[in-house]
This record gives C-alpha cells, sequence and structure tokens, in this order.
C-alpha cells in the first residue's frame, strides 16, 4: 500500500477527477436554479461522443472541446423544453434522456468508423490545460453565483420562485438558461474526458461519472468548491483502483472497482441530510401555483 | 393532480393514446435512420413483423425475453407508483440471481425441487435486501433514491465480476463463469425454450394488480404517491411505505435474476448483466405503472428485440438500432404524455 500514495496515482487523481469535477458544477448551476438535471450522465455521453467526433474531423482537440460544449448546450435546451416548458416530470425526463443517450450515442459512435475496423484515436490534450478548464470553470461558477445579481437571481429561482416572479423575472427563461449552461458544462465534462488523456471514444464511456456528479452536488452542499473537492476524493478512489488492478495483491481488484461508488454512497450517508437543499429543487413552476 | 402524474389522464383514450403515438413516432424516426442507411423501411419492418410472427421460433424467443421484462417492470412500477424513482433494479437483478446461484451451487446438497424453491427464496429476499439499502438510507440519511439506487448497480456489477472469476467460479472452466444450476433448473415446455419463469410472470401480472386494488398496501402505495403529508396524517409512516415498496421492487428484481439464470443462462458469466434493468424501467413507464400495462409493453419491447434480430440478418441494420427505437419511445412518450396534460388555457389566458 506504500506504493499507492505517489506523485503519479496523484496525477491518475486530479486525471481522473476533472469531468466529475466539471460536470458537477454544471448540474449545481442548474439545481441552483431549481432544476433537478438527471439528463447528466447522458448529457456527458452526448458531449464526449460530440467531441470525439470534432477532434476526428479537426484533427484540433480544442475544437473536440467546443464540440462538446455546443453539444451539452444542445442537450440542454432539449431537457429545458421538456423539463421547463412543457413541465415534464424532472425526474422522469432525466431518466429517460440518460436511457436515450446510451443507445443513441453508441448507435452514432457506430456509423462514424467501418465496422470491422478499429475506431481511429484522436490527439488528445495533456493534463494541464484540463486542469485550468476546472480552475476557470470553479472561478467562474463561484463568482457567477455569489458576486452578480445574475447568480442571486438564479439561486432565489431554486430557493422561492414565486418571489423571483414578483420581482419581474421570468422563471422559465431563468431555468432554461440555467439547465442549458448547466449542461454545456457537463457536455465539456465528457469531451474532456475523451479529448483527454483517454484519446478514445468507446460506448458508455462515461461509465456513470454523471451519476456520481450527481451525488456530488448533494455532498456538496450546492457549494462550488466543495464540489471539486468531492470529485478530487473520487479522483482518488478510481486511481487506486486503476493502480492496484494489475497487481496480485490479496484484495481483489473489483473491491476497487467498487470503490468510488461505495465512497460515493458512503459520502452522501455523512452529508445527505444537513441542510442547503434547493427549497424548490425539482418542484415544477407555476404562475399563481397548481 | 398529482396522483395523474405518470398514470396517465383519467380517460381511457389519453391512456392509451400517448404510448401508442410514442411508439408509432419512434418507429418513424427508426425507419428514417433505416432509409439513411439504404434500408427500405417498410420491407425491413416486414421483416422484423415476420420474424415475430412468422415463426413459432419468433414467438418463443418474444416470451423468453419477456419474462425478466415483465417481473422487473412489475417492481419498478409498484415503486414509481409511490414516487419512489428508483433504478436500482439491474443491481437488484444481479444480487438477487448471484446469491440464488451462490445457494444452488454452493449451497448443501437439497433434492430438486427444494433446491429450486429455497434458490428462488435466497434470490428474492437478496433482490429486496439489495432495495433495502437504498430504503436505508432515504430513512436514515436522508439520499437520494435515484442516486443511491444507480451507485448500487456498480457495485453489484463489481461483485458479478469478482464473483464468477473467484467467488462461485466453475473450478472446472477455463473462461470466468459459475457452475450451471443443474437441478435447479426451470423445466421447459416441452419442445420450446419457453420455462416456467414465463408462467410466473404472467401470474404475477394479476396477482400484482390485485395487491394495488384490493390492500391496504397498494392504496398505500399510491396515496404515497399523490401527497405523502396525506398518508402521515393519517397515521401510517411514509417512510415505512417507501421501504415496502422498494424492498417488493428488489423481491420482484431477485426474482427476475434467479428465473433468468435458473431458466435461460443456467449459469451465471460475466456477460449476466445485459441491461434489462434498465430496458425494463420503459417498460413501466410505457405501460402506464399498471400491471396489465407493464406485461404488454414488455411483450412489446421483447418482440421488437427479436423482430430485430431476425431483420437484422436480412438486411444491414446496425445491432444498436433496436436501442435506438427503445429509447426513443420513452423519450417521445414522457414529452407525449406531458404535453398532452399541459394546462393549456388555465395559465395565461
Amino acid at each position: 500500500m506504500d506504493t499507492l500514495f505517489t506523485l503519479a496515482t496523484l496525477a491518475a487523481a486530479i486525471r481522473l477527477a476533472i469531468p466529475v469535477a466539471v460536470a458537477a458544477l454544471g448540474e449545481l448551476v442548474s439545481e441552483r436554479a431549481g432544476v433537478l438535471n438527471l439528463g447528466l450522465e447522458g448529457t456527458m455521453l452526448f458531449g464526449a461522443l460530440a467531441g470525439y467526433l470534432a477532434t476526428l474531423s479537426s484533427g484540433t482537440p480544442w475544437i473536440g472541446l467546443g464540440g462538446g460544449l455546443v453539444a451539452g448546450a444542445a442537450c440542454g435546451a432539449v431537457l429545458a423544453l421538456l423539463m421547463v416548458v412543457v413541465r415534464a416530470d424532472q425526474i422522469v425526463t432525466g431518466l429517460a434522456f440518460t436511457l436515450f443517450a446510451v443507445s443513441a450515442t453508441t448507435y452514432l459512435f457506430e456509423q462514424s468508423y467501418t465496422i470491422g475496423q478499429a475506431p481511429p484515436r484522436i490527439p488528445s490534450l495533456s493534463m494541464a490545460p484540463l486542469v485550468v478548464i476546472v480552475l476557470v470553470v470553479l472561478a467562474g461558477v463561484w463568482f457567477l453565483l455569489t458576486r452578480t445579481t445574475a447568480g442571486l437571481v438564479l439561486s432565489a429561482t431554486g430557493e422561492a420562485p414565486e418571489a423571483v416572479d414578483a420581482l419581474g423575472y421570468r422563471i422559465p427563461q431563468v431555468r432554461t438558461l440555467a439547465t442549458v449552461t448547466g449542461s454545456a458544462l457537463a457536455g465539456l465534462a465528457g469531451a474532456m474526458l475523451v479529448c483527454g488523456p483517454l484519446g478514445l471514444f468507446v460506448q458508455n464511456v462515461t461509465a456513470g461519472r454523471g451519476w456520481v456528479a450527481l451525488a456530488l452536488v448533494v455532498f456538496a452542499r450546492w457549494r462550488p468548491g466543495r464540489a471539486v473537492a468531492g470529485a478530487l476524493l473520487f479522483g482518488l478512489c478510481d486511481a487506486a483502483q486503476l493502480r492496484l488492478q494489475g497487481t496480485a495483491t490479496a484484495i481483489p481488484y473489483e473491491v476497487f472497482l467498487a470503490l468510488p461508488y461505495v465512497v460515493t454512497l458512503l459520502a452522501l450517508m455523512v452529508r445527505a441530510r444537513r441542510s442547503g437543499t434547493p427549497a424548490a429543487l425539482a418542484v415544477p413552476f407555476v404562475r399563481g401555483g397548481t | 393532480m398529482l396522483a395523474r402524474i405518470l398514470r396517465g389522464p383519467d380517460s381511457r383514450i389519453g391512456l392509451v393514446t400517448v404510448p401508442v403515438a410514442a411508439v408509432l413516432a419512434a418507429l418513424v424516426v427508426g425507419g428514417v435512420l433505416m432509409a439513411v442507411e439504404g434500408v427500405a423501411p417498410l420491407s425491413a419492418y416486414g421483416e422484423v413483423v415476420l420474424g415475430v410472427f412468422g415463426r413459432t421460433r419468433g414467438l418463443i424467443d418474444t416470451a423468453v425475453i419477456a419474462t425478466p421484462l415483465i417481473l422487473l417492470g412489475l417492481g419498478i412500477a409498484v415503486a414509481y407508483r409511490a414516487r419512489v424513482f428508483t433504478i436500482g433494479a439491474e443491481g437488484q437483478y444481479i444480487a438477487g440471481a448471484l446469491a440464488g446461484t451462490a445457494w444452488v451451487t454452493l449451497g448443501p446438497p437439497l433434492p430438486g425441487l427444494l433446491l429450486l424453491v429455497s434458490g428462488l427464496v435466497v434470490a428474492v429476499l437478496t433482490g429486496a435486501a439489495w432495495a433495502g439499502i437504498t430504503a436505508w438510507m432515504l430513512a436514515r440519511f436522508g439520499a437520494s433514491v435515484v442516486i443511491t439506487s444507480l451507485l448500487l448497480n456498480y457495485v453489484a456489477a463489481a461483485g458479478l465480476a469478482w464473483a464468477v472469476r473467484v467467488g462461485i467460479r466453475d473450478p472446472g472452466s477455463f473462461t470466468p463463469q459459475s457452475r450451471p444450476v443443474g437441478d435447479a433448473a426451470l423445466p421447459d415446455i416441452p419442445g420450446t425454450t419457453i420455462h416456467l419463469g414465463f408462467f410466473f410472470a404472467l401470474l404475477a401480472v394479476p396477482a400484482l394488480a390485485a395487491v394495488l386494488r384490493r390492500t391496504r398496501f397498494g392504496f398505500r402505495a399510491d396515496v404515497l404517491g399523490a401527497n405523502p403529508e396525506v398518508l402521515a396524517v393519517n397515521e401510517a409512516r411514509p417512510a415505512w411505505t417507501r421501504f415496502a415498496v422498494l424492498a417488493l421492487a428488489g423481491s420482484f428484481a431477485g426474482l427476475a435474476g434467479f428465473v433468468e439464470v435458473a431458466g435461460t443462462t443456467e449459469r451465471m458469466t460475466p456477460a449476466f448483466a445485459t441491461g434489462y434493468g434498465f430496458t425494463a424501467i420503459i417498460v413501466a413507464l410505457l405501460g402506464r405503472l399498471r400491471p396489465l400495462g407493464v406485461l404488454v409493453a414488455a411483450l412489446l419491447l421483447a418482440g421488437l428485440t427479436v423482430g430485430f434480430d431476425e431483420a437484422e440478418r436480412v438486411f444491414i441494420i446496425p445491432s444498436t438500432t433496436v436501442g435506438v427505437i427503445q429509447a426513443l419511445i420513452v423519450v417521445f412518450f414522457v414529452a407525449g404524455d406531458a404535453l398532452s396534460r399541459r394546462p393549456g388555457r388555465r395559465g395565461r389566458h
């Protein structure tokens, strides 16, 4: 175990934490406005595929990241249309969207290369710029939420939509904007996963990281800094799992396969009950009440 | 008003129209996809229908695939009626199957029928216990059911990987897999691969319908879905009802898992987790969270899978097409349902 906590493991942990952190920050934005976006995992998948395809066709992973951002925003627009405008049940909509994304991205991916050939690898970004992006997103979300009027309106929409409505802001617009912004970040997160050191899209490449990000938002009590810290914790578990998989130890590697999810569950036990949940989370807004 | 969310409007027409329209719309989009691929959609769909109805084998396969979907869908339906949105059916299905298989392959040597029945009981209890973790985390820590149940799926998947590699591995096998279930195998209808589990599933439909309609539990589940405070006012603790619906969903999933091992695969391999637990969410929603609806939806989705499998042999269609169509069905269903229920004139005019 003493070889576990080396600089290489730490680097791997940061690498694995990056997409989770960005997705969690995105989800945090939409949840602060009262939209529980369970389509996060699906949005990440679309972002990952878009990032892969955009890099493949342009040869530049930076364009891939842009592709992920745009694809995520598009997913957010669809989700907002369903959840905010049509007011479909947020939980069912998010689930349905993620189920759809798993099939649709696999289908589209298979269309993108000749069957029988290995899918081409894409040039990948090194870690440093990705870390910078995480820090920029973190600073941006923090600044938005704590230092701007827009952020104040956003958070108030998740807490007391009636009051915000009375002030003359349009709740559906605020929530749509928050969902699109949050989803764009989730799409970016997916693209960062693929355009980073991985350099490849595979079926279900996100492997539940969107769900982990959702859990992290609860764990972080809707605070941006804590969400990133939580993502790092997840990354550490994931890195340990990868590191120990090859080595013959008394502990089967499957234990470490399950570890990030178990740790997330444990984290939920510690944090879930405490306050911080936006009061109007997942509650559709109807002017004048239902 | 909340009582009608998900379960559909009161009118019989709206109840069926939206799911049917969603299926048709998804098939149309699927047809467009195939046309883009250079396959004539109508002939492809003709082959899909022929693949199911044109031969006995198609109907048999449909029944076999529908079996776990019906059982899983019934459990999910009850939970969703209570607005307990579990997505942990996949994990409960794996956990139940694993425990049942471990019992019948490593447990005491029991005579055939006793082995089968005890295996079923172990699987059901394990499924319920696995779902119980979610229920406990909700009751004790207020942790979201959606998230905890989903995270537990990954834990169960890791458990499956370990169990077939080490825990319940067949020592005589080169690849990781369990021993065959042997005497615990469910009998088939002679000459077919339809096993007794299909009849369990068929029997479970009216049984669950009766429970939902006539028992206090069924009533409480629906009240919980409509308004938990009403339940609390009537001195029935919402937490207990949530626990009960989750345990019931887990039981059905565990049963589905064991029935699949004992009836179809006869041993467990790393490929046991095929995503039935997720398809069953579509089944439950499309079936309007009603037992009979679940039966119809499960047969429909199973039939689509079988039919497309056959059509793929004739046409060059990507094997993931049917998955896209199934996923489109649920997206269109959710959108259509919300649109049809939208308070049109009340809001602004």
